[in-house]
């Protein structure tokens, strides 16, 4: 139960930065989700560089987490460049170029992975935007595109790592942030497991961005990929992806998640809410579209 | 004109100058919208309200006689039950536009989202542009005119009302066909078209209901009904009432409806008991003087709470399920003890909201009755997502009761076996409750206690929903709860035992650190004093009679409720029937009854030692069977069954004599 945002700079000098648009539309739509508040952010990107982001918890809890974590870093060949500690994350910047999947799955046996990935983060924790902003400096980043989510905890608990964006575990760079509820879930994730995947969460959010990385993994293009998802997939949700290069949206045939768009010259942003997008542009009315029912499409970046 | 400029302002006080301003009858203008929730909701004056720009959910809801007009977008749930009046809108508007209308002229210059006018009952929805899947889903009444394309499955499940389509069909939805059109209908349609400046020259096509799912095929062959004492009996496995059971299926060919609640032996207060004996010293001969019983309900977030008597309320029931002369007395019977009265589904009479001291109006997803003017004198309001008996379905009000006044108090046709709707065409989630818990509460200024009616299921989750989305407090609802009809293996089977809720409520809430953010009344299946203390114990605030009021009030407990010929006049709506109900004197009988409630209360509570109804806690019960352990994690203390309290019984005598 939530409120979704997303948003692709299509030039510089626009006057919008993508941290900075995200906690807005975010904080427009806090009453969507006022437990916990993520964002998935795509900036720079070095090949053979992997950023990755771990919970970790604090004070001796965190040691161990992170003794091991390079424990598994020596054993893969993952050389650190940089690492950082905040609250009770840690963000790490490695050297790698082994199998990914093998690599993340291993780490996320040391600690909670947030993300994996050479251009994305993912900053999630408990809170309204602004107070993860002011923990993590979401506002720092620029970044040509990026995604974010308000969570209000139904099932689950209100843990950091039960928050949104879902990192796709095992696949670089692929985030995703979802309005809604999966409901042939265990059918669709026994069927990946039996193919080898591992799910670090039973959130359905997760299912969705692994079947979509998966697909495009099988050189299924972004847009495909969601096409299938929508037959594939049995429920009610709007959900938003992102890879290094593109954003998309699925919504559910039944249409019983909001969703809402606007695209001009120099942007495109998308959130459940009209409210959010006008946090953008306030004092004036938009010319948005709401998707149709069992509609899909991606946009690539071009900054 | 008066200038309200949202920038800077908060959503409710920009209501509340919009409504200010409304009352002396001055035209108004929004600026700075920026697609805010809310925007106008409760204005029930006939003035002209320009928003300059795009306008989010709910815009001009619970609304009678204004004419708003949206520059461009509007969100979702646009024109929510709006009685008269109209809204233009420049641009789109979202899913649910016109949702329950009941009478309102509403415009669409654009496009128009999914499931647009649902359950309306009155009134106009024009779309311009092309509306969505499922347009005109459940609608009761009043014309839907659209003049681009229909959309997927347009007008599914429509009951009443007709859909004038002037673009291309997609689908058509269930139960909805199309008919020939007459003459003087298009030429309504088109004067309508001119008065609002649409050029329009194609033809129309017209859709309506195919009346194939109006009614069940097969009516109910009436029988002669087994007294519930037999009927309930501790009997063998082919007894007489799954014999009956079985004949009526093999006629009618489906699951049966019957009024009451399930019949089946479930884990339940009378398998506690209190931890010690009463101390008859303690007890004397007033206890009522002697325990502070004075209770507040619903004025956690600063509404103007309930003020209670006792911490009894009486349960949710419709006018409909029950005589309006039943209604009346038990309203008359809650305002003499001083408690509050529930008006259920079905909107709220004159004469129930007169005879009842303090009043909560409950907003069914059918909508049916619900109104911004009833909202207004209303002392608590009340959101259904489910009842006890029948966790996740809608009520059902069989042909025979739904009369012609009636269904005009619901805004629904007269004579269908009424199937209300399950869920609520603008809550699909938790997300979407917070923003309609907004939308009451801006209507009615905040002054009103908003609570919500909860049978119980997987109550952990729920009420943790229920405290996130900012309810005052919640109705929770064992599976003993009763009805007036509902299928006859869902009261038996669906939900969770009364004990079970309130004791997962309680858990739940504690889990998350907020049991102290909401209050819990809790029902079903609440017999007495003794077993409102016992619910006291456990946690809850205040407990509800539904069932036992009725009874006191004359009901013989036949079952037969849902046939609409209740012989005591209480489950009818045949004037012949009603006519041997005698509101005043059953209104004193319910009164008497509750006098009795307040008194065991007062007598158990200060047994126990206590002088306050809030002192009772778990460590006064223990339980008496391991299901009751298991289910409360009180200690099982079989050895407690016959510890009776005669000096309870003894005082009480003396009372009443």
């Amino acid at each position: 139960m939530c409120g979704i945002a997303g948003i692709l700079l299509k030039n510089e000098g626009s006057g919008i930065d993508t941290g900075p648009a995200l906690i807005d539309m975010l904080d427009g739509c806090q009453h969507r989700g006022p437990d916990s508040t993520g964002f998935a952010l795509y900036e720079g990107g070095e090949e053979g560089q992997l950023k990755l982001r771990f919970h970790v918890g604090s004070d001796n809890e965190a040691g161990d987490a992170i003794a091991a974590l390079k424990t598994v870093f020596d054993e893969h060949g993952a050389r650190v460049i940089e690492e950082e500690r905040i609250a009770g994350s840690y963000r790490v910047v490695v050297r790698f170029s082994g199998d990914l999947q093998k690599f993340s799955y291993a780490v996320e046996h040391a600690a909670k992975v947030v993300s994996i990935g050479e251009s994305l983060e993912i900053v999630k924790d408990v809170g309204g935007a602004h107070e993860v902003d002011d923990t993590y400096d979401v506002h720092l980043f620029r970044g040509s595109h990026g995604l974010g989510h308000v969570r209000l905890a139904t099932e689950s608990d209100v843990k950091p790592e039960a928050s949104h964006p879902f990192w796709a575990t095992g696949f670089a760079d692929v985030a995703i942030v979802h309005n809604g509820q999966i409901t042939n879930y265990w059918k669709m994730r026994r069927r990946l497991e039996r193919r080898g995947f591992a799910f670090a969460t039973d959130n359905d959010s997760e299912l969705i961005a692994v079947y979509l990385a998966d697909k495009m993994n099988q050189g299924i293009a972004l847009k495909d990929s969601l096409a299938s998802s929508i037959d594939d997939m049995d429920g009610t949700f709007s959900f938003l992806v992102s890879t290094r290069d593109e954003i998309g949206y699925a919504k559910d045939r039944l249409a019983a998640k909001p969703m809402i768009m606007f695209e001009n010259d120099d942007l495109i942003a998308i959130a459940s809410e009209e409210v959010s997008l006008n946090r953008l542009f306030p004092g004036r009315a938009l010319d948005t579209r709401e998707p149709p029912p069992g509609s899909y499409r991606t946009w690539s970046r071009s900054i | 004109m008066v200038t309200i400029d949202l920038k800077g302002l908060s959503t409710r006080e920009a209501n509340e100058g919009i409504r200010e301003a409304a009352a002396r009858g001055e035209a108004i203008e929004v600026l700075n919208p920026d697609a805010r929730h809310h925007i106008g909701v409760g204005v029930v004056h006939a003035v002209d309200i320009h928003v300059r720009g795009s306008a989010g959910y709910f815009c001009a809801g619970l609304t009678d006689t204004p004419r708003f007009h949206v520059e461009r977008n509007a969100g979702w749930g646009l024109a929510d039950n709006m009685y008269r009046g109209s809204v233009v809108v420049g641009g789109n508007a979202g899913a649910i536009a016109g949702v329950a209308i009941r009478g309102a002229e509403v415009v669409i210059r654009g496009n128009m989202g999914s499931r647009a006018g649902q359950v309306m009952k009155k009134g106009t929805l024009l779309c311009c542009g092309n509306a969505n899947f499922m347009a005109g889903y459940m609608m009761y009444g009043g014309r839907m005119i659209i003049l681009g394309e229909s959309g997927e499955r347009l007008g599914e499940d429509m009951t009443g009302g007709e859909i004038f389509l002037g673009g291309d069909l997609v689908s058509l939805g269930s139960d909805a066909m199309e008919t020939d059109t007459a003459e003087d209908e298009i030429d309504d349609v088109r004067a309508f078209l001119d008065r609002y400046d649409i050029p329009f020259r194609g033809s129309f096509r017209k859709i309506v209901n195919a009346g194939k799912k109006l009614r069940y095929g097969t009516p109910e062959r009436q029988v002669r009904s087994i007294p519930y004492f037999h009927f309930s009996g501790d009997s063998d496995y082919w007894n007489h009432k799954v014999q009956e059971d079985v004949y009526i299926k093999s006629q009618i060919g489906r699951y049966r409806v019957r009024g009451y609640g399930g019949a089946r032996e479930l884990p339940h207060l009378a398998d506690l008991a209190f931890a010690r004996d009463i101390d008859p010293g303690a007890v004397g001969d007033d206890p009522v003087s002697r325990v502070a019983m004075h209770t507040l309900i619903g004025g956690k977030n600063g509404a103007r709470p309930l003020d209670l008597t006792m911490p009894v309320l009486i349960a949710p029931m419709s006018y409909g399920a029950l005589s309006r002369s039943a209604k009346q007395a038990v309203a008359i019977a809650s305002g003499m003890a001083g408690i509050a009265e529930n008006t259920g589904e079905g909107g709220m009479s004159d004469a129930q909201r007169d005879a009842a001291g303090q009043l909560i109006f409950q907003m069914l997803g059918g909508r049916l009755g619900w109104n911004i003017h009833d909202m207004n004198r209303a002392d608590g309001l009340e959101i259904y997502i489910s009842q006890g008996a029948k966790p996740g379905f809608g009520g059902q009000l069989m042909a025979k009761k739904v009369t012609k006044e009636l269904a005009e108090i619901r805004g629904i046709p007269a004579g269908i076996d009424l199937r209300s709707p399950s869920r609520h065409p603008d809550i699909l989630g938790a997300d979407d409750l917070v923003i309609k818990v907004e939308e009451l509460r801006e209507a009615t200024g905040y002054r009103l206690p908003v609570s919500v009616k909860l049978g119980a299921g997987r109550i952990h989750d729920d009420i943790k929903i229920a405290v996130k989305d900012g309810f005052d407090f919640v109705e929770l609802d064992g599976m003993q709860g009763s009805t007036g009809a509902g299928g006859a293996e869902v009261m038996e089977y669906v939900g969770i035992p009364t004990i079970s809720a309130i004791c997962e409520a309680e858990r739940a809430l504690e889990s998350i650190g907020r049991r102290q953010d909401i209050e819990i009344v809790l029902m079903g299946g609440l017999r007495d004093g003794v077993d409102a203390v016992k619910a006291l114990c456990l946690g809850a605030d205040a407990v509800a009679l539904g069932t036992a009021a009725i009874i006191a009030g004359g009901c013989i407990a036949c079952m037969q409720c849902h046939v609409g010929q209740c012989v005591t006049g209480i489950a009818t709506q045949d004037p012949e029937h009603e006519k041997r109900y005698k509101p005043e004197i059953e209104a004193q009988h319910i009164y008497t009854f509750l006098e009795s409630v307040r008194w065991q209360i007062a007598a158990i509570t200060r047994g126990l030692g206590y002088d306050d109804v809030q002192g009772p806690c778990r460590d006064d019960l223990v339980a008496l069977t391991p299901e009751a352990a298991e289910i409360t994690g009180l200690p099982l203390c079989p050895e407690r069954r016959n510890a009776g309290h005669p000096e309870i019984d003894a005082a009480m005598e003396r009372a009443l004599r």
